[in-house]
Formats: structure tokens, C-alpha cells, sequence
């Protein structure tokens, strides 16, 4: 087979796998070597779906042994299979990278033969690319579940980011839908992941020799959305306890897309698009914000709401703590009005110790009051035209959504609504959260 | 001399100060209006002239001493990190950089380095603004920059920048692919950056003649468009998304965004999610690569 067919098939055997970034490291070139990193990553090209392209993501191999009903590369499907070869591999990424197409590589693979054996063929690839062509770019590696843990060393070494999928967000859906993995089989590798990171960041002698330093990137991971039955409060609930006891770096969403027909999978038309979205807005409240998850999201509402962010909902349901004055408020506070953002709220501080900023101020500092107008003043007077009440500042910000999202589309707040809520499986035993809440706890504690 | 502007002739015309265009230039520009305590409306390249009748030009002749003493006082009063600042925006397309630049340092000069955290005054806004779409530019060519391996080994890039980028971008890549070497050549401003794998240097020069591109290029050239066209998803697509992200002006530089008809090799199979879409009684191998 010719390496621009394999390559076809590999990496539309890839493609469904999200976490495709270049950051969290900053490592200098070393001369004689080809290659750096830096720390806020680069993206270097943008696919049609206008997610971009910062490494070379493909399978090592998509012949799969394992038979994960969602999944397009699982055992009972009738597609084309290849494998590259640890040489071919390690030689397109260096030909990509010396003509500055990608950042660097991500690995992945269906289950060739055995955890052990697929994860020896990436170990060489990356071994190649390391030793041989004296690569020091970004490389990140999915982790197969089941690897043993002196292979699991053996590739956390090599790599900068390592990631396990935990690929749906409840262990009931894992034992459904995926029945060759269970929650334990994810869970444990990535423990072992954590401490191994816990541990070169203790061990301050051995750091210096970079490249011993084991996935100086951190941990990530990725979840289908919609193909089970989870609420967002179940989601984030889960996404926030994996920040605090495997101390990931990111946890990626993925909107379910079906590529198989199953009965165990749910039938929609639309990948739920506008769900994974409110899904990472929330993401970055915990991130970046100082939000904790019960701020976010409770059980007695356990969807996002599709027609407002979830920054704006918060707001709105913490009226009395609004209007913040902007001359005065301090910047945990500032982060937390919509519309405002981490740079904004810096330059915003910065800039009123000069001087006490006038609503055209902001638009000179960048920021923008298009949804912040709402909720702000600026030495006592709120902007002109602003009607401080919670109803009225819903619509305003719903009517945005909704010609935003559905672009004059008739029925399109109808499908909004649709699409918020995973059809299929939903059952009346889903709708119960403090069930899903009581089997959140084993699974990841 | 006599202040220009208390001359009885001259006290309604705008006073517009004329330099070479090089950055030494525009500081002695920069020294003459503090020097005379003049405050001409702007300071424009003499080859780019829109005249007005009721303008007055002065030309200031370049003087490097001079220069080096406006340097020394940014640095001295301001930081070195502005002295950067403001040659970045010297390297701007942006017509305003001139004055922009000169009432940044009227005004900061005068009261120190804190000056630069009053981000809404106007002038201190106008610098920031200009410098921002330098730096976004600059992140815009690390990022769509396409190398190509020439057959003397060297890998040659051409660019369209909206900013003279070039000096700017050029420590980046020597770091990064250091043992490989390089030419990066700005077609809108034409200055090359050149790369030996032991120092690098800039020509200014219209045009670059080059050898053809080797045949390994085109493989993996058609290697890296196959690889774009399949990793999008197609139930995803948003064009939109992807053009803000990668705005069309940088297109005709990117081989990936070569349309389908006019490339040289396309994959022979089909993809793996198209065979799994496939709905019974249809052979697998009626499916051709979607891209044929």
C-alpha cells in the first residue's frame, strides 16, 4: 500500500480524536537538534470544520481488536485497515516539520494485537523520531488502556503530553458501549500517569536532563458527548473532579457524531454542536475563571442553557451581586462579569490606577461591552440604553443567541432545544442525577 | 532657529515631518521635534507623500548619533521593552505609524514608565492598537509560513505579510529548525531573510531567483493535502470558523488550500468512515477515495 493511502486511512481513522494541541511546555531549541515549543502553542492550519491543525494526529495502526460500538475502527466493521511502520512514521513527521506544516506529532492507535505490543510500535516510533532524527518538537501520545506500567514509563519519557480517553462520561455507558475497557482499565493507567508527572516535578535533580522528565505537558483526556444518556451536570461534575484528583491539564469534549448503526446507540441527525460548546464555556469557568462546578451547574437544572452562556446565567441568577462598578470592583469580580475576559479584566486593572475609566474607555482597552454593558457601570451610570432587569437582560442576550446560532432559520429555536438534550437513550432513570451523582463518586475517587 | 510654528506665514499650515524610512530616520525625526519643541501633525516616508495645500514639509536628515540618543532615553526612561515596542511598530503597514509613534513617546517620555500602563489614554491606546496587529502578524506567519526543499537543499518560504515581519520572525525559525537551511522571502516588502546553519542575515531585493523544488517536495506536499482534506469532518463543517481562524489573504501562500482539480496526486482509496456509513447491499469496493 502507498504511504499516501495508508496515510488516508490513518488519519480519517483519527479524526474523531479532539485533543489536538501543542501546549503547556515551553522547551528551547537545542542546537544541532530540530525543533521547539512553546507553551501557548501553534496552531498551523485550519480543516474545513474550523478546528485547527497544530499536529500531525493519526493512528499508528486503526486494526483494531477491540470492538467499541461508537467507534468507526472497531473489530466488526468492514473498512480498510493499515498500520505504518515505526520508520515511515517518524519520517512524515520530520517531512512535515521541517516545512513548518504541524507542531509536532500525535499519536494514537486502534488495539493492535495487544495493549503491550501497539504501545512498543508507538515507544519505537517516537524512540526513531527522538534518537535518530534528533527531533525536539511536541509530541503527544494516547495511552492505551491495559498497557503494563514499565511500557507506560517507557513512553511518558518520550513524550510531552500523554492521554488516556476516558471516553464517556459514566462507567455504566463505558460497560455498554465500549465492553472490551472498563472504568478501572482507563482510571488505573491514568493515576499512574499522574504520579509519574507528581514526580518529576519533586525530583529537582533529575529535571535537569529534560528529556528523562516524564509527559512535561501534563495529562489530558476526551469524552463522547450525546451517545449516553449523562446530563451536563453529570458531565462537568465528572470533568471537575478529574482537574482535582488526576490533576489533568485539559478534559476535551466530543460531540457525538454517529458513524455506526447500533442498537445500542442513540439515533440523532445532528452532532449535538451547541452542547459541546456550552460544555467547554463551562470548561473554562473552572479553568480560568475561579468558577467552581456547583456554581456553574445544579441538580435541579442539569442542562446548560443552550440560548445564553453559562457566565451570563450565572450572572443573572446572582442579580443582586450586579452592577459591578468598574472603577472599583476587584478582580476576581471583574473576571466574573460576561462579556469580560481574563485579558480584559487585566488591562482594566492596570488602566484604572491611571486613571477612572468612562464606558468609551473600554473600547480603547479592548474590551467588549457587548454583553458586559448589561451588568456594569462606570462611575455610578450604567451604559446607555441598559434596562437592569434579569428579564429583560435574558432576552437581549437570547435574541443574540438565537440569529447567531440559527442564522433566520424558522424552527431553528426549536432545534436549539432539540439539540440540548441527547435523544435515544434518555431514559427516566437519566433524568435522576442524584443516582448518576451516587455512581460519579466510585468511579473516580 | 526659530520656532517653524511662530513663524506669522506658517501659523495655519500642518507641519509634516519627512524621513528615508529607515528607523534611524524616523528617531531623528523624533529628536528634531524635541529638540525645537515643535509638534508637527505627523512624520511620513518622503517617497509617500498625499499633499495638501495646506501642508509644510520638512525633510529631516538621518543622523545615527541622533538616533542612538533617542534609543538610550526610550530605554533610560521607558525600559527596553518598549524601545522593542516601538520598532514594532515601526515595522507596521499601517500609514499612522509616524505620528502614532511620536505622540506615544511625547507623551510617555515626559512621564516615565508608568505612562505605559494608562491604557485609555488616547495616545497610549492608538501605539497599543498598531502594536497589536504587528504582533498578531507576526503570530499569523509562525503559524501559515509553508517551506518548500529546494534542489540545493535549502528550504525557501514566500510571503505576503501586512507588516515587515521578517526581522521579527526570523529568530523564531533559526531556533526552531537550526539545522536546516533557510530563505523566507517577503514578496510585499521586498527583504529576504536568509539562514546558513550558522548565522542569519537580510537582503533587500525585488525578486529572488531559486531553484525548482525537488520531487520529494510534491510527495509531501501531496502527503500534507491528503492529510487536510481528511481530517476535517465533514457533519462539522463551518466555513466561517475557518475563516477567521485563517483569513483568506493568507490562501494563495497555503498548499494545503490548493483546490482539488489542480493538485498532481490524490489518495486511490476510500476512507474508513465512509465504509462504515455504507448502508447494506453496497460493495465496498464500489467506494472511491472521496477526493477522486
Amino acid at each position: 500500500m502507498e504511504l499516501l493511502d495508508k496515510l488516508t486511512i490513518l488519519a480519517d481513522a483519527a479524526k474523531y480524536d479532539v485533543a489536538c494541541t501543542s501546549s503547556g511546555v515551553n522547551r528551547a531549541a537545542v542546537n544541532g537538534k530540530l525543533g521547539s515549543t512553546t507553551s501557548a502553542g501553534i496552531c498551523h492550519t485550519f480543516s474545513a470544520d474550523g478546528r485547527c491543525i497544530t499536529l500531525l494526529k493519526v493512528l499508528m495502526s486503526n486494526a483494531c481488536s477491540y470492538d467499541c460500538t461508537y467507534c468507526v475502527n472497531r473489530r466488526s466493521n468492514d473498512v480498510p485497515r493499515a498500520t505504518f511502520t515505526p520508520r515511515e512514521l517518524a519520517e512524515l513527521t520530520i517531512g512535515f516539520y521541517r516545512r513548518n506544516y504541524i507542531e509536532g506529532l500525535f499519536l494514537s492507535s486502534g488495539v493492535l494485537r495487544n495493549p503491550d505490543y501497539t504501545t512498543e510500535q508507538m515507544c519505537e516510533a517516537i524512540r526513531l523520531l527522538r534518537d535518530d532524527y534528533g527531533f525536539n518538537g511536541y509530541i503527544h501520545a494516547k495511552a492505551i488502556p491495559g498497557t503494563s506500567e514499565q511500557l507506560l514509563t517507557r513512553l511518558g519519557v518520550l513524550v510531552d503530553r500523554m492521554s488516556l480517553n476516558i471516553e464517556l462520561p459514566s462507567e455504566t455507558s463505558l460497560r455498554l458501549l465500549a465492553p472490551d475497557k472498563s472504568g478501572q482499565s482507563v482510571l488505573a493507567p491514568m493515576r499512574f500517569v499522574r504520579d509519574g508527572i507528581k514526580e518529576n516535578i519533586q525530583d529537582k535533580t533529575t529535571s535537569i536532563v529534560k528529556r528523562a522528565r516524564f509527559a512535561p505537558a501534563g495529562q489530558s483526556t476526551q469524552m463522547i458527548v450525546g451517545a449516553s444518556p449523562e446530563s451536563d451536570f453529570q458531565i462537568l461534575n465528572l470533568s471537575a473532579s478529574l482537574y482535582r484528583t488526576l490533576e489533568l491539564k485539559r478534559v476535551f469534549f466530543s460531540a457525538y457524531l454517529p458513524v455506526n448503526t447500533d442498537p445500542l446507540l442513540p439515533l440523532v441527525t445532528k452532532a449535538p454542536l451547541l452542547r459541546e460548546h456550552r460544555l467547554y464555556q463551562a470548561d473554562w469557568l473552572m479553568r480560568f475563571y475561579h468558577f467552581d462546578v456547583n456554581e456553574i451547574i445544579d441538580e435541579s437544572n442539569p442542562f446548560l442553557d443552550p440560548l445564553i452562556d453559562p457566565k451570563c446565567n450565572w450572572a443573572l441568577n446572582h442579580i443582586d451581586l450586579f452592577p459591578a462598578e468598574i472603577n472599583r470592583v476587584p478582580y476576581e469580580m471583574l473576571l466574573r462579569i460576561p462579556g469580560i475576559g481574563v485579558k480584559g479584566a487585566g488591562r482594566i486593572v492596570k488602566a484604572r490606577r491611571e486613571r477612572s475609566l468612562r464606558f468609551e474607555d473600554l473600547k480603547r482597552l479592548n474590551v467588549s461591552t457587548k454583553r458586559a454593558r448589561y451588568f456594569i457601570t462606570c462611575n455610578g451610570s450604567f451604559a446607555e440604553g441598559v434596562l437592569f432587569d434579569p428579564a429583560s437582560i435574558y432576552d437581549n442576550l437570547a435574541d443574540e443567541a438565537r440569529s447567531r446560532h440559527c442564522k433566520g432559520v424558522l424552527d431553528g429555536q426549536l432545534s436549539l432545544f432539540e439539540e440540548s438534550a441527547p435523544v435515544g437513550l434518555m431514559s427516566a432513570s437519566a433524568a435522576d442525577s442524584s443516582a448518576q451523582r451516587r455512581e460519579l463518586v466510585p468511579w473516580i475517587n | 532657529m526659530d520656532k517653524l510654528s511662530s513663524n506669522p506665514l506658517l501659523t495655519d499650515a500642518r507641519l509634516t515631518c519627512l524621513y528615508d524610512g529607515s528607523f534611524e530616520g524616523l528617531l531623528s525625526a523624533v529628536f528634531w521635534a524635541f529638540e525645537h519643541k515643535e509638534d508637527p501633525c505627523d512624520i511620513a516616508v518622503e517617497t509617500n507623500l498625499q499633499y495638501s495645500l495646506d501642508q509644510l514639509f520638512l525633510p529631516i536628515d538621518t543622523d545615527v548619533e541622533k538616533a542612538e540618543r533617542v534609543k538610550a532615553g526610550i530605554i533610560r526612561s521607558l525600559g527596553y521593552q518598549a524601545y522593542k515596542d516601538v520598532r514594532c511598530v515601526f515595522l507596521s503597514d499601517d500609514e499612522r505609524k509616524g505620528r502614532v509613534i511620536l505622540r506615544f513617546l511625547q507623551y510617555s517620555l515626559k512621564r516615565g514608565a508608568g505612562s505605559r500602563s494608562d491604557l485609555a489614554e488616547p495616545k497610549i491606546a492608538d501605539f497599543d492598537d498598531v502594536l497589536r496587529k504587528v504582533n498578531r502578524e507576526i503570530h499569523y506567519q509562525l503559524q501559515f509560513i509553508r517551506f518548500s526543499r529546494l534542489q540545493n537543499g535549502v528550504f525557501f518560504a514566500k510571503i505576503h505579510p501586512k507588516a515587515n515581519v521578517v526581522p521579527l520572525i526570523m529568530g523564531h525559525f533559526v531556533a526552531r529548525l537550526n539545522v536546516q537551511p533557510f530563505m523566507i522571502f517577503d514578496e510585499n516588502h521586498a527583504l529576504t531573510g536568509v539562514y546558513d546553519c550558522k548565522r542569519w542575515w537580510l537582503v533587500a531585493a525585488d525578486t529572488v531567483s531559486v531553484p525548482d523544488a525537488t520531487a520529494e517536495q510534491d510527495d509531501y506536499q501531496a502527503l500534507w493535502q491528503t492529510f487536510y482534506d481528511t481530517i476535517a469532518i465533514e457533519e462539522r463543517s463551518n466555513p466561517t470558523c475557518r475563516r477567521n481562524f485563517m483569513p483568506k489573504r493568507f490562501w494563495g501562500d497555503l498548499c494545503e488550500m490548493v483546490p482539488q482539480e489542480l493538485r498532481k496526486s490524490r489518495p486511490q482509496t476510500a476512507t474508513p468512515t465512509a465504509c462504515a456509513r455504507l448502508v447494506g447491499g453496497q460493495s465496498r469496493k464500489s467506494l472511491r477515495s472521496p477526493l477522486n
